[in-house]
């Protein structure tokens, strides 16, 4: 058995009949069969995605410690980058937690695009593929080939740019919910400050990258990131808070840069500064006021 | 500053590689259908090549004779159905994806001239249908299309309107018209006015076009409800006690033959049943996939050809079957290519089509292979 057939038994066909079993249960609506199925992925992913989402909001109420060690040991990284990870360690932080439920949605997004291109076929070799995918036991879908492609006018099979118009609109929301799901849940901080920047400039771009690549993907495709999108803004809202929503909160181009769970962690060492006791800081003077360093003349 | 132009290369490679995925995603439409074959006159007609044309070859020899490609100039995904032979003209379904249209166009099959095109609102797939003067052709738009011969001129009261794409061709019968639709209708129409007779609903989308016993007066039609369905010619009502099911869709002609109705489905087998009952006449079916040791799927309509009844699979295989055993196989070795294309049989030659557009001429009785007449651009 090759690897495209162990694709298509393992992954395509389960995804494939899923759909075609929810589309005959919900009445002939395939973007409802996408949505329900969008909503049993993300709860199945759930034990991946919980401890990432609790990680980003550990990692917003460290940054106050963060920011004291960048300024301690602001010339010396390799001190930095060690007190960096003991301090991930003991707040319980991964900073490369995001990565494992992104490599596990990959093969989820490529088994559901090609899913949703061969259930909703409409030429005849498409249709071929479709039927040599059927699981047996659900042939009471054979009578309803070929399936209601439909929603909202938009042909759920075709891209936004073999249908134009309005369909336009979608690439733009998923690269949006992609943006604010993003700023909800970035990672500052994840290392020096070169990472930090890379980190900082992924919030922005794979929004951008997701939002194009919809332009060329089958609009049933965009309809799932959106919903997904929208599950984990929901769900990373609950968990550490919706400042992140409130992204026209001093619009800068820093804050396009994952300024969302920054303004959470902002908020959150904004009451410590208001509430720590004066002359706590080290090597400071009554009143506030520092002493400014006398040069001496060399002679 | 680095880190400024550190940010500009990151976003250079995400959307240098968001271009590439999605120029892999395949956005542009590209043909999703089989190459037609036709026999006639001494001529096989075949859509093939790379870029697609109708080519026309020579029957006992294999070689070519002409090409015909509509006027202009064609840069997109090209739709084509297969040619139909009809007085001194032939017709072919012909779509560009680049400039948008459809139409039903007439060459001369002796130079390959065009004569007239006439448009269609979608994508012609099934062959159209020949008859006393008359070109019926149906499109994905569900739209039937009645048109002069010899001039391309739409006739009065026509097209008509199914529900869903025909992917079948109509059949022509008397002063009758039968078309199949993919919204799971038959329907009977006036050959003339195109006025609906009758319509009678079925299990599933129908994609092959009915056969008419005309002792019997009764219509065979298969549907992707993997019923085969017996219809009253004259009423459109089912032929009570009438029953088969096949275990996939049913997406071919049905061929009667020795009193006999023979049957071939998506699940990979031949059936041979009785007309009245629809009762599988034993030791039918024959399993082509068992018979290889693997899964098939059959799209072809089977084909009497000397004292076989012969199918083609999937997989590339021609398999001459008679009481429900094999009787010869083609290719003996691995199989070049799919076969979808319903292979054609004149006197002691069977024509085959594969999915690339190659045709292959083996002898009726052996499956000896003769001439091949390899697809243009793909050597």
């Amino acid at each position: 058995m090759g690897i495209i057939d162990i694709w298509t038994v393992a992954i395509l066909r389960p995804m494939l009949n899923a759909l075609l079993w929810l589309y005959t249960l919900l009445g002939g609506q395939f973007w409802l069969a996408i949505v329900i199925f969008t909503v049993v992925v993300r709860v199945a992913m759930t034990p991946l995605m919980l401890p990432q989402q609790r990680s980003a909001k550990k990692m917003q109420e460290i940054q106050p410690k963060l920011q004291e060690l960048q300024k301690k040991y602001a010339k010396d990284r390799e001190k930095l980058a060690q007190e960096q990870m003991k301090l991930y360690r003991e707040a319980g932080v991964s900073p490369l937690g995001g990565c494992l439920p992104m490599l596990i949605q990959f093969p989820i997004w490529i088994g559901l695009y090609q899913s949703i291109i061969q259930a909703l076929g409409h030429q005849p070799l498409q249709l071929l593929a479709l039927a040599g995918n059927i699981y047996g036991f659900l042939d009471g879908i054979w009578s309803q080939v070929p399936l209601n492609r439909y929603f909202l006018g938009m042909d759920l099979s075709l891209t936004p740019q073999q249908m134009g118009g309005l369909t336009f609109a979608l690439p733009i929301l998923v690269a949006f919910t992609a943006w604010l799901q993003s700023r909800m849940t970035t990672l500052p901080g994840g290392g020096d400050g070169q990472a930090a920047s890379m980190n900082q400039s992924m919030t922005l771009m794979m929004p951008l990258m997701f939002g194009f690549f919809s332009l060329n993907f089958s609009t049933g495709l965009s309809f799932y990131f959106v919903v997904s999108n929208v599950i984990g803004i929901v769900t990373q809202g609950f968990i550490s808070g919706w400042s992140g929503l409130k992204f026209w909160e001093g619009l800068s181009f820093s804050n396009l840069l994952g300024g969302g769970a920054q303004a959470n962690a902002q908020k959150s060492s904004d009451k410590q500064v208001k509430t720590a006791p004066a002359g706590s800081e080290k090597g400071s003077t009554s009143g506030g006021k520092k002493r400014k360093k006398k040069r001496r003349r060399k002679r | 500053m680095r880190q400024r132009s550190r940010l500009v290369g990151v976003a250079a490679v995400l959307l240098l590689l968001a271009f590439v995925l999605s120029a892999c995603a395949g956005a542009t439409p590209v043909a999703e259908n089989w190459p037609g074959l036709t026999v006639s006159g001494g001529s096989v007609y075949v859509i093939s090549g790379t870029p697609q044309q109708v080519y026309i070859v020579d029957a006992e020899t294999g070689t070519q004779q002409r090409t015909f490609v509509p006027d202009g100039e064609h840069q997109g995904a090209l739709y084509w159905s297969p040619v139909a032979v009809g007085g001194d003209l032939a017709f072919v379904g012909f779509a560009d994806s680049a400039i948008g249209s459809a139409g039903l166009y007439a060459f001369d099959p002796a130079t390959a001239q065009q004569r007239w095109n006439t448009p269609a609102e979608d994508l012609i797939l099934p062959a159209p249908a020949y008859a006393e003067g008359v070109v019926y052709f149906g499109d994905s738009s569900g739209h039937v299309y009645a048109v002069d011969a010899e001039t391309g001129t739409m006739l009065p009261g026509w097209p008509f309107q199914a529900g869903e794409a025909i992917w079948a061709a109509p059949l022509p019968v008397g002063n009758r018209l039968y078309v199949a639709s993919m919204d799971h209708n038959i329907y009977s129409l006036d050959a003339e006015s195109g006025q609906e007779i009758w319509h009678t609903e079925l299990g599933g989308a129908v994609a092959a076009s009915p056969v008419m016993d005309d002792a019997a007066g009764i219509l065979y039609v298969g549907a992707f409800d993997g019923h085969l369905y017996a219809i009253q010619a004259d009423s459109g009502e089912l032929l009570e006690g009438f029953d088969f099911r096949a275990d996939n869709w049913i997406w071919s002609e049905v061929l009667l033959a020795d009193g006999r109705v023979y049957v071939t489905a998506l699940d990979g087998r031949l059936y041979a049943l009785d007309p009245s009952t629809g009762q599988v006449i034993s030791p039918y079916p024959f399993d082509a996939g068992a018979s290889q040791g693997s899964s098939e799927m059959i799209r072809a309509m089977p084909v009497q050809a000397a004292d076989n009844i012969v199918i083609a699979t999937e997989s590339g295989r021609v398999i001459a079957v008679q009481n429900a055993q094999q009787a010869w196989l083609w290719p003996s070795g691995i199989p070049e290519n799919s076969i979808y294309t319903t292979p054609v049989v004149v006197d002691d030659t069977i024509y085959v089509a594969l999915r690339d557009g190659t045709v292959v001429t083996l002898n009726a009785e052996t499956g000896v292979q003769g001439w091949t007449f390899p697809s243009p651009g793909s050597e």
